[in-house]
């Protein structure tokens, strides 16, 4: 290939040092010492002390809220030493062997960041109707138990970019958790915004970290709390429900941010409250939803696949094992009762960690879940935690650091 | 223990390709993945209704269809299909010329269009500018030759062929355009571009800038349809297609020896006996962390020695997904490079020392080349900047934030002052991304997601010449954005097949010469 155009450079260049390229640069190699390679590097260090595989921990201490029908769990380090710092609003997914099984379950973290640095979270759990992990916590954890967890996740927290300066909290029951960590965040300083928390609850009496919510509120002005009460009318308390007026009564003047955790079934009737308020979708921020425990009411369901048992073959690196799958179930339990360490987080179909190949078989992945990458969805990959199965299913999972 | 002729460990750019070459060779080959899915920066992640794209600005040597560059055709040659759609312009610079004026300046795609654009913003520079364009194109069909020749060009058909690069190729790319004595006002617009590359202009070879440029220009440059992880799962899936094995939340440990000689991987799901392992990781880390110490070759201690620890490209990105019509924010261009002047070496400087004199950042919306980016009335928006160590390197967890914040303001100023976009009322979903975020998804040093910085001494020329020497340990062949062809998508792409060509010949020869 000739040049066209005479090129006018050169004069000052010449071909002599592109021949000698190689032997430059062997001299500049062979002029180094020979010393030990350097390959550990303080920002890896620091990404790895925030963001762990996992973590081993401790019950410290558990503390019994009765009132509530649930206990706090303080939770250390196994071997001590300061937790992986956090946003307030974020969760750690524990993993719990029970029986045969192996389960996580994601729990918001209750205390607020400045804990960790003393080498403490607390998780919030509360008995609930057909609760199997929750319950055993409840029956079963104590003081010198070990657990496994995961670190800090999850995108719930304020973000000052994003979020206006006020914030309007939504909860129901003891979804106030992430909340509380934030308001603990505000008084410790870690966090600058204001908050005001809509709790609902159903009595007066049995208000989950009632005392502490109120302890925060008392002291610190950026936070207030308006408890909400479905079967008791009160004075000093609202009745009823979390309703598009009282979100009204109690939003500020200026443009607020509505955050909002709680149960399935307050999920979709505050849904329908907010979308009265005509607030942009970038105001709105629900934590995760979890997923139906009555997949058969979702919208384009088989009714045939109901009550149906399929198999299930799970590839995991060298491993296969063979298992059964309910049709009422996710792919994820099938597998954690089975005992396969499949890899899980969030339990919403949103994180994505638990994505997994389906090889072969057919699925339901509820639509309102459904937080696959665009090419996941087009090469089927499925994110198991939120997957149904409507037939005998091959399913290649990813290993799990445990 | 299980067997394979191949493991790649990292199926990030370079993996990818090299596993596809290794089972196209016909060798059985293991894919291993510390994280849950492909592609290594080449993914994606979601917030709300959005998909975002980490990491992939541009992709160069696509080329049309008709047209195809050296992408398309190793794509091709793969059998991997994608989706590809052309990014309109080559970029918008706004910044300041070495006299001082003002820069804003958009160039087109396409030599010719790219020429009479300069011509308008620099009067009288068109002979020179077709000039330097040849000489781009005589450095680009050069880099394929040497790539096609792995390590044994002929002296003779490049001093024949390729007379002008083997004249400029080694000389630092500031130094070629006086030589060429460029319009300084030319000068100052086509470095723009270096930060892709992440060594300024007095440091950069000029066969590396140009062979860059000419990708870019020619034929202009591609994204995916659906972001990058499309091209990782399309090449994930061309590689089982082929017969190849992948396992996700695999990290691999140790490499595993037989005298000097490599026969497996120990890894976080069991051992695997391999003959030949292709780890797209960083060499520090292979050789410092992976091969045991009596094995570690003295050559690769002085290599790294004089590489001295200066990795390129340490990522920051802030990424905005808005609620609003790009057009609605005054959005214009695809990329926007903004910086505080055209003097790369000043620029570099005040990168490396971190925020207080940063003032360079890449702006981009992915919705000005690809409407159907995210969803009808929306657009996503990213800011990239390269950060430097003295702001990461404090461990403190309480101040991370913080620090991410104000990085992040900085670059939002930047962004206002020059272009006076402003998200301001319309952002639904942020993410941020630092060093550590880099590190700790890719595990690359530093979060650099360049390798060593391909300068000076180490460009990718000599590198490519010197693939004989730079693999030192039997059965053990690094790939990755360090490797012979540099950073970038692309280089990882071309260093992965090049790689995999070289250990395919390994066992090719050592099969026929009965030693395993």
């Amino acid at each position: 290939m000739a040049l066209k155009v005479k090129i006018s450079l050169i004069g000052a260049l010449d071909m002599l040092k592109f021949k000698n390229m190689a032997a430059d640069r062997e001299k500049a190699i062979q002029a180094a010492p020979a010393r030990e390679i350097k390959a550990d590097f303080p920002i890896n260090n620091n990404a790895k002390a925030l963001h762990p595989d996992y973590l081993d921990l401790v019950v410290k201490e558990v503390v019994d809220h009765p009132e509530a029908d649930a206990k706090s769990f303080i939770l250390a380090r196994a071997e001590g030493g300061p937790l992986p710092y956090f946003r307030a609003g974020q969760y750690i997914s524990l993993k719990l062997p029970i029986g045969g099984s192996f389960l996580s379950r994601p729990y918001s973290i209750s205390s607020g960041p400045k804990w960790a640095l003393d080498g403490m979270y607390a998780v919030t759990v509360k008995a609930n109707p057909g609760g199997f992990a929750a319950d055993w916590m409840l029956d079963n954890l104590k003081a010198g138990d070990k657990i496994t967890a995961s670190g800090p996740l999850g995108d719930f927290y304020y973000d000052k970019y994003r979020d206006c300066r006020h914030v309007l909290a939504l909860a129901g029951g003891s979804s106030i958790t992430p909340f509380l960590s934030m308001a603990y965040a505000i008084q410790d300083g870690v966090e600058d915004f204001d908050m005001t928390i809509l709790y609902g609850s159903a009595t007066a009496d049995t208000i989950m970290l009632r005392k502490e919510l109120e302890e925060i509120a008392a002291a610190c002005p950026k936070v207030k709390v308006v408890h909400v009460l479905s079967d008791e009318e009160k004075e000093g308390f609202e009745h009823g429900f979390i309703t598009a007026d009282l979100i009204r009564k109690y939003a500020p003047a200026e443009e607020y941010s509505v955050f909002i955790c709680g149960p399935e079934a307050m999920y979709r009737f505050v849904g329908r409250e907010i979308e009265k308020l005509g607030l942009p979708r970038r105001l709105v921020r629900p934590e995760m939803l979890g997923v139906t425990k009555e997949v058969w009411k979702q919208p384009g369901y088989p009714a045939e696949a109901k009550d149906k048992v399929f198999r299930l073959t799970v590839k995991q690196g060298p491993e296969e094992y063979g298992i059964d799958a309910a049709a009422g179930e996710p792919l994820l339990v099938a597998m954690e009762r089975a005992g396969v360490k499949a890899p899980s987080r969030c339990r919403s179909g949103q994180c994505g960690w638990c994505r997994s190949r389906l090889l072969s078989g057919r699925v339901y992945a509820p639509e309102e879940n459904d937080g696959r990458r665009w090419a996941d969805k087009e090469y089927g990959y499925v994110h198991p935690c939120a997957t149904f199965p409507l037939s005998d299913i091959t399913l290649e999972v990813p290993g799990e650091y445990l | 223990m299980v067997k394979y002729d191949a493991v790649v460990v990292g199926a990030g750019n370079s993996g990818l390709s090299a596993a596809i070459r290794m089972q196209l060779g016909g060798r059985k080959t293991l894919l291993i993945e510390q994280h849950n899915l492909p592609g290594g920066c080449a993914t994606s992640f979601r917030r709300g209704r959005f998909e975002i794209e980490p990491s992939l600005h541009e992709l160069c040597d696509v080329g049309p269809e008709n047209n195809p560059g050296e992408i398309r055709e190793l794509f091709r040659e793969y059998g991997v299909k994608l989706n590809w759609v052309p990014c309109p312009d080559c970029f918008r610079v706004i910044s300041k010329y070495s006299d001082g004026t003002p820069m804003d300046v958009t160039m087109p795609d396409g030599i010719d269009a790219f020429i009479a654009k300069m011509e308008e913003y620099v009067p009288g520079s068109t002979p020179k500018m077709r000039e330097l364009f040849e000489l781009y194109e005589e450095i680009r069909q050069g880099a394929i030759y040497t790539a096609a020749s792995a390590g044994k060009a002929d002296p003779n058909y490049m001093r024949e062929h390729f007379p002008n690069m083997l004249r400029t190729g080694a000389y630092p790319v500031s130094k070629v355009f006086k030589a060429m004595k460029l319009p300084q006002k030319c000068q100052d617009i086509l470095s723009t571009y270096w930060g892709y590359l992440g060594v300024e202009m007095d440091h950069l070879s000029f066969f590396h800038y140009a062979s860059m440029m000419q990708r870019y220009v020619r034929i202009g440059a591609y994204i995916p349809l659906h972001t990058s992880h499309e091209i990782s799962t399309a090449m994930l899936e061309r590689f089982r297609e082929l017969g190849g094995d992948v396992w996700f939340n695999c990290r691999a440990e140790k490499f595993l020896f037989e005298g000097d000689r490599l026969c497996g991987v120990r890894t976080s799901m069991g051992d695997v006996a391999c003959d030949m392992c292709l780890p797209n990781i960083n060499a520090d880390i292979v050789y410092g962390k992976m091969v045991p110490k009596e094995l570690v070759p003295e050559r690769e201690k002085k290599l790294s020695a004089a590489r001295n620890g200066n990795y390129s490209a340490r990522m920051f990105v802030a990424y905005f997904c808005l609620d609003c019509d790009y057009h609605e924010l005054g959005i214009t261009n695809y990329s926007y490079f903004l910086s505080g002047g055209s003097d790369s070496a000043k620029e570099y400087a005040n990168l490396m020392g971190g925020v207080k004199t940063n003032d360079y950042c890449i702006l981009l919306c992915y919705n000005v080349a690809n409407p159907e980016f995210s969803p009808k009335g929306t657009c996503v928006c990213s800011i990239t900047t390269l950060a430097s160590p003295v702001d990461w390197n404090d461990g403190d967890p309480t101040t991370y934030v913080a620090r991410k914040e104000a990085m992040t303001d900085k670059m939002l100023a930047i962004v206002k002052e020059k272009t006076g976009i402003d998200f301001t009322g319309h952002i639904e979903e942020v993410s941020i991304a630092s060093p550590w975020t880099f590190a700790r998804y890719l595990g690359v040093p530093e979060g650099a997601v360049y390798g060593h910085e391909v300068r000076d001494w180490d460009g990718i020329m000599p590198r490519m010449m010197m693939l004989k020497q730079d693999y030192p340990v039997k059965g053990l062949r690094p790939i990755g954005a360090g490797g012979p062809r540099g950073d970038g998508y692309s280089g990882a792409y071309i260093t992965g097949s090049l790689v995999g060509k070289l250990a395919l010949k390994d066992l090719n020869d050592w099969a026929e010469g009965g030693a395993k």
